[in-house]
């Protein structure tokens, strides 16, 4: 397929130009909650519609490699990528973009201006919006769980206020476990109230449900979606990230219920 | 036929509860606006699949299966509706599919484990696998689920 299409040889620079913004819309998908398999697609498509012949790549956990051929000539190059925040605004975007590049609507430049755009793409929701709104989704959970309104209240309660602190936190660079131990500990300070007071009819509900904004289940999904589709590496660490999450998650719990006095089983 | 009003019922309420479940996450995940009520069904429709499927008799991992093809599919037919990629739907679908609650107790047994007497430690283990176990199988159940339509009909080469 690579040899039989007949493009104009480019030279270093627009090999160089490509490889680059190729390789920056993967870093985005692949930070934003990608699964490997989307990152690689798309990244091979923007190189080939830019023009370069073939483009090999490798992704890991938190790095994408990739090489640019076209006719005699080919660069290789590297780009780290560091922590995930799902975003699903800028994986669309990307997607959009990739599709106009299919249809020639974009050159080189109009895509660097494009992708200068997408990564500065904010969130549609405001702050207090998602506290409030994460608040009442692990308060649904603890409905569907069958807690009752005392239950709901509570998680409510300690579900926002985690989401709050886990905001502030995240927002001053801690490191990602320290983020979700502190996280799931107020969090189950807070929802170890019920156990404690003995309110409500099945008080540990509010425990098991007011972490549950903590679970990495996007992390957890791709991992098995990125085995299922034979890309074992990232898989594998990925599902192991979202254990060590999950670790996180329980030793914060276990720590506010041992300072509380209540058991969560 | 008072039997099938109380599961109807009963899956009625499910949706509700998981469309705000569902709505909550994909405002964590920042999905696009104009997609938000097709995250919301999705998971809506999954969750309530996967709770009728269990009160029908299925077990929580053919149920989630189950749930998880639907919601693949939605997310297949959403993407073009919406000029949208599937995951955008499909993963804040099936975040009311992922058991955390199951994940909880897994962990939590295992954290407990540490402080355990040999004689009440074994329930503590095999709490802590059976729930372990159930977790990796649903996860894995929801991933094969929301890719099925990918699986089925887009088997291209791969290009890479």
């Amino acid at each position: 397929m690579a040899a039989s299409t007949q493009k104009p040889p480019l030279n270093r620079e627009e090999l160089r130009d490509i490889i680059d913004l190729s390789l920056w819309a993967g870093q985005i998908l692949l930070q934003h909650g990608a699964e490997t398999q989307r990152v690689e697609n798309t990244v091979h498509r923007l190189g080939t519609n830019l023009g370069c012949e073939w483009m090999d790549i490798l992704v890991s956990p938190n790095a994408i490699v990739a090489t640019t051929i076209s006719g005699e000539e080919f660069r290789t190059k590297i780009r780290r990528v560091v922590g995930l925040q799902v975003d699903m605004t800028k994986i669309s975007a990307i997607n959009r973009l990739s599709r106009r590049i299919e249809n020639g609507e974009l050159d080189r430049f109009g895509v660097r201006s494009e992708l200068q755009r997408i990564s500065q793409i904010r969130s549609h929701y405001k702050r207090w919006q998602v506290v409030l709104m994460v608040g009442l989704a692990c308060a649904a959970f603890s409905r569907l769980f069958g807690g009752d309104a005392v239950v709901f209240g509570m998680t409510f309660v300690a579900s926002a206020i985690a989401t709050f602190v886990r905001q502030e936190l995240s927002r001053r660079h801690f490191n990602m476990f320290l983020v979700v131990i502190a996280t799931a500990f107020v969090a189950g300070l807070i929802a170890s109230l019920p156990s404690a007071f003995e309110w409500g009819d099945d008080p540990q509900i509010a425990l098991a449900s007011s972490v549950l904004l903590l679970v990495p289940g996007v992390a957890l999904i791709n991992s098995a979606d990125d085995i299922i589709k034979g890309h074992l590496v990232t898989g594998i660490t990925r599902g192991i990230s979202g254990g060590l999450i999950s670790m996180g998650i329980a030793l914060g719990l276990a720590l506010a219920m041992e300072i509380m006095g209540v058991s969560g089983l | 036929m008072n039997d099938i009003t109380s599961i109807l019922w009963e899956v009625t309420q499910d949706m509700f509860w998981s469309s705000i479940a569902a709505l909550g996450f994909s405002m964590l995940f920042n999905v696009p606006t104009r997609t938000l009520i097709g995250c919301v069904a999705c998971g809506a429709i999954g969750h309530g699949s996967r709770t009728l499927a269990v009160e029908l008799g299925a077990t929580i991992v053919s149920g989630s299966l189950i749930g998880a093809v639907i919601i693949g599919l939605m997310g297949y037919l959403f993407a073009k509706r919406w000029h949208a990629p599937a995951t955008v739907f499909t993963i804040s679908g099936s975040i009311p599919l992922v058991p955390g609650r199951i994940a909880y107790s897994a962990m939590l047994s295992l954290i407990q484990l540490s402080t355990a007497d040999p004689k009440t430690g074994e329930t503590l283990l095999v709490r802590a696998s059976i729930n372990g176990i159930q977790t990796m199988m649903i996860l894995g159940v929801i991933a094969i689920g929301i890719s099925a339509p990918t699986l089925f009909f887009e088997r291209t080469r791969p290009i890479v």
